[in-house]
């Protein structure tokens, strides 16, 4: 078994190793279960099993030797999940890890050869604040300077190393269009939008070109076994698996214009699954994404306005449409701990609350193609769980005990830990 | 030709007259707010209170009032009524959207600048923060330079000119200390590359400016006694830090980090000035000093947005620690996106209560306190009689997250109304 790093409060950081004896029965008794995807479960239990939820109800029989732990009053949820962060590749004031600048198009890198594990400079101890915050699992992606930035990852909020982080990877191929005022100002390509656009389209066509290659070359051998292979290229390889449709692709756009942009090169290229960001004007088009399944990723601005300067509540408006939302921090642009608080703006402003939890949890795990092992609370998934003291939305509220895989990885100080306490 | 340019005067004309007859037209008279619950700030909780406007201005606040028939009446009888939330600090109408440009980046001391005189008034940010219930900002140069210019107490009148929307103007001259001014510099291998380069651009300034101060009395006093000499010449540079020599005006230092507070102090006590400190990420560590000398602290930002090395240690305990050591605590909103937007002041003020300030004290941050701190307290930051009639209704409590803004009134005039 792999060995996890437990944070328990700010206080003591502790190295354990996972033993799977009496130690990984953990009982939840008592609480408000906000499952996601079975409703909600006003006094239940949460069975704890090797690091897997065993089961969840009002009525679950407690084995002997677990370690029963009332929550009565409090509120579990499955752990948050940022859908798009740069966590760990350091702070956007400082010297980041975000893009490689050397060229527009770099779908080789893999975002998980940069990240920290602790995060750096001004952002570090951001990984423990956020699990003291509830989040547990974010998408970390490359930023947005480059035309195709590289590969993301989604990541377990705790692990010594970014290998035992890692959930999957590569879970999407960044992407941005739009202006690049970098290589503008060089007077380099991209220096308009449809350089951006243009750009994408040759790398697929490279691929294309790489994979009929590939293709040929087995053909040739069988007949010819001394034909010399096509020689590898990490570029073309990589946006193959998109090609292929293995990799998902998430673009950072702005305008509609941009996100019609996108929408076009998904249908022509056969995206197998398209995810756009900071889409601020993603409530004009509102229909044509929810006619296609593109899942937009709100934040970190909560509100954008419209032409007439109207205030426009971007994830409430695209649900209402069929849009599926996800939200995000878009850490450091947000602090990472601060996940549930972008939501709750979204709910202050007439948003479900229980889409808005299904935005920071199952809607990204889903969108990662990790929502079997994570998302929600169900028998079988992994023990990823908050335990809140209230409104996971509420400011006040605060979280008493986070879990990943059935570990305890935070717990609130005493002094704070009654349900509703600070309030 | 000619036709055109008569008719885009008529244009103009409609215009004039549309924007003159808001909201000053419906600020005439009586208004009575039937509230569910007053909180003046000034004093105890009302509950089903009313405040009675007129001209503007605010009679009366209390719970047995008698509403005069002529009056307007406005319900808000489930609702929340507090004065007008004030941001302490804030770049409105400054920035040109994807250009930026808050700093005057050609002379690290740029004292005679006015704000005022950057202002758009039809910045967008302007009318948004009205809708979110901001009334009054303190709008200030960025933290490029060492000495950045007079900063301005403005109401968000949007779309008024920057001479109506002017509560007090200069409102105190700006410096900054620490990362801004080194790197706006430092790059450019000029004067300040280090933090004691930046102290040393303020000291020369403020020497001279007692020289130049000197210089006047002298002046004055020789004139009384009937012996009129060549009077000095008028320097716009000196003049405004000149008035934070005598007391006239303060001085608002932006510092993050506890060596650059202690700067800021040294600076205070060296030249007696009457100073504000913003910033203070790092203000838990320098608490007591600070209290020591009564300096008030606009505290920000709070660690929500990204933070830069100066402000590694922001977090939302920190106004809270500094209240607690007996400083006089202002929030202001992050200027981040999303939780941390300027529209969210509220929040940022719930956040710093969850940092362990008291509640009463973080309402007070973002209304009365903000208003004595900025030296607008006679006008605005309380319900209280004779004071402008700057008041937002909210749907319940400011500090809920859940809580809307129904309505916000500036000069006793409706600027904003919910419509959902």
């Amino acid at each position: 078994m792999r060995k996890m790093l437990v944070y328990s409060g700010f206080l003591t950081l502790l190295l354990t190793s996972f033993c799977f004896s009496e130690e990984g029965r953990i009982a939840l008794k008592g609480g408000r279960i906000l499952s996601v995807s079975g409703g909600e479960i006003s006094k239940g239990t949460v069975l704890i099993l090797d690091g897997k939820i065993a089961a969840i109800g009002a009525l679950v029989e407690i084995p002997p030797g677990a370690q029963v732990i009332d929550v009565s009053g409090c509120i579990i949820t499955p752990g948050l999940i940022d859908s798009h962060s740069h966590l760990g590749l350091g702070p956007s004031y400082g010297v980041t890890e975000d893009n490689e600048m050397s060229d527009p198009v770099t779908p080789q890198l893999r975002v998980i050869d940069s990240i920290h594990p602790e995060g750096v400079g001004a952002e570090k101890g951001s990984f423990r604040a956020a699990l003291a915050e509830g989040v547990t699992a974010v998408i970390a992606r490359p930023g947005s300077g480059n035309v195709i930035g590289g590969q993301s990852a989604i990541l377990k909020l705790a692990g010594r190393t970014v290998d035992e982080m890692v959930l999957a990877f590569p879970c999407d191929m960044k992407m941005a269009l739009g202006h690049k005022y970098y290589y503008a100002s060089k007077g380099l390509m991209p220096m308009t939008k449809m350089g951006a656009a243009y750009l994408v389209r040759q790398a697929m066509l490279e691929a294309q070109e790489y994979r009929d290659a590939w293709l040929r070359y087995q053909k040739d051998k069988a007949k010819k076994p001394v034909t010399p292979p096509p020689q590898r290229d990490l570029k073309k390889e990589a946006m193959l698996k998109v090609l292929n449709k293995e990799l998902p692709v998430h673009i950072h756009v702005v305008g509609a214009d941009d996100i019609m942009t996108a929408v076009r090169l998904a249908g022509e290229f056969g995206f197998s699954k398209l995810s756009l960001g900071h889409a601020d004007e993603a409530y004009k088009v509102a229909d044509e994404l929810a006619k296609r399944g593109v899942v937009v990723v709100v934040g970190p601005d909560m509100i954008v306005h419209d032409d007439e300067g109207r205030w426009i509540n971007l994830a409430d408006v695209l649900v209402r449409h069929g849009v599926e939302v996800n939200i995000m921090t878009d850490a450091d642009v947000v602090q990472q701990p601060f996940l549930r608080y972008q939501a709750a703006v979204a709910v202050k402003y007439g948003m479900d609350p229980v889409e808005a939890l299904k935005a920071i949890t199952i809607n990204p795990a889903r969108l990662a193609g990790a929502d079997k092992r994570i998302g929600s609370l169900e028998a079988g998934k992994d023990a990823d769980l908050v335990v809140f003291n209230g409104d996971p939305f509420d400011l006040q509220s605060r979280v008493l005990r986070a879990y990943i895989n059935g570990q305890l990885v935070y717990e609130a100080p005493t002094g704070d830990v009654r349900p509703g306490a600070n309030r | 030709m000619r036709l055109q340019r008569a008719f885009f005067w008529l244009i103009g004309c409609g215009l004039a007259g549309a924007l003159a007859g808001w909201p000053n037209g419906a600020a005439d008279g009586l208004v009575a707010i039937k509230g569910g619950r007053v909180l003046p700030m000034n004093g105890e909780v009302i509950e089903a209170g009313v405040v009675l406007i007129e001209n503007g201005k605010i009679k009366q606040v209390g719970k047995d009032i008698l509403i005069p028939k002529e009056a307007v009446l406005i319900d808000a009888s489930r609702g929340w009524i507090l004065p007008g939330l004030i941001e302490a600090h804030s770049a409105l109408g400054l920035q040109d959207p994807g250009i930026g440009g808050s700093d005057e980046l050609s002379n690290p001391n740029e004292a005679p600048l006015l704000v005022l005189d950057g202002i758009n008034p039809f910045d967008k940010r302007i009318k948004y923060a009205g809708q979110a219930g901001i009334t009054t900002a303190l709008v200030a140069p960025g933290r490029g330079n060492v000495i950045g210019g007079q900063a301005a107490v403005i109401k968000l009148l949007f779309g008024k000119p920057v001479s109506e929307m002017a509560l007090l103007s200069p409102g105190g001259v700006k410096f900054s200390l620490g990362e801004g001014p080194k790197s706006a510099y430092g790059e450019k291998g000029r004067l300040p590359s280090t933090r004691m380069g930046s102290a040393y651009v303020i000291r020369k300034a403020l020497v001279e400016a007692q020289e130049y101060l000197a210089k006047g009395k002298d002046y004055e006093l020789k004139k009384n006694k009937g012996k009129e000499e060549e009077k000095p010449k008028r320097d716009l540079a000196l003049e405004p830090l000149a008035r934070l020599l005598d007391g006239g005006m303060t001085a608002f230092i932006e510092c993050y980090r506890a060596d650059d507070i202690m700067t800021a102090l040294r600076i205070v006590d060296e030249f007696k000035l009457k100073a504000v400190l913003i910033g203070c990420t790092e203000g838990a560590k320098m608490a007591e000093e600070i209290a020591k000398r009564g300096i008030p602290v606009i505290a920000g930002p709070l660690g929500i947005g990204s933070k830069r090395t100066e402000t590694e240690e922001a977090a939302l305990s920190v106004p809270a620690a500094l209240a607690k050591a007996g400083v006089k605590v202002v929030i202001h909103a992050e200027n981040a996106l999303g939780v941390g937007a300027q529209e969210e002041l509220p929040l940022a003020a719930a956040l710093a209560v969850k940092g362990g300030l008291g509640r009463e004290q973080a309402l007070r941050a973002i209304t009365l306190t903000a208003a004595e701190v900025l030296g607008v307290a006679d006008r605005v930051g309380s319900l209280e009689p004779g004071k402008d009639a700057d008041l937002v209704i909210f749907n319940g409590d400011p500090l809920a997250y859940q809580t809307r803004v129904d309505k916000v009134l500036i000069n006793g005039a409706v600027i904003s109304e919910r419509k959902d």
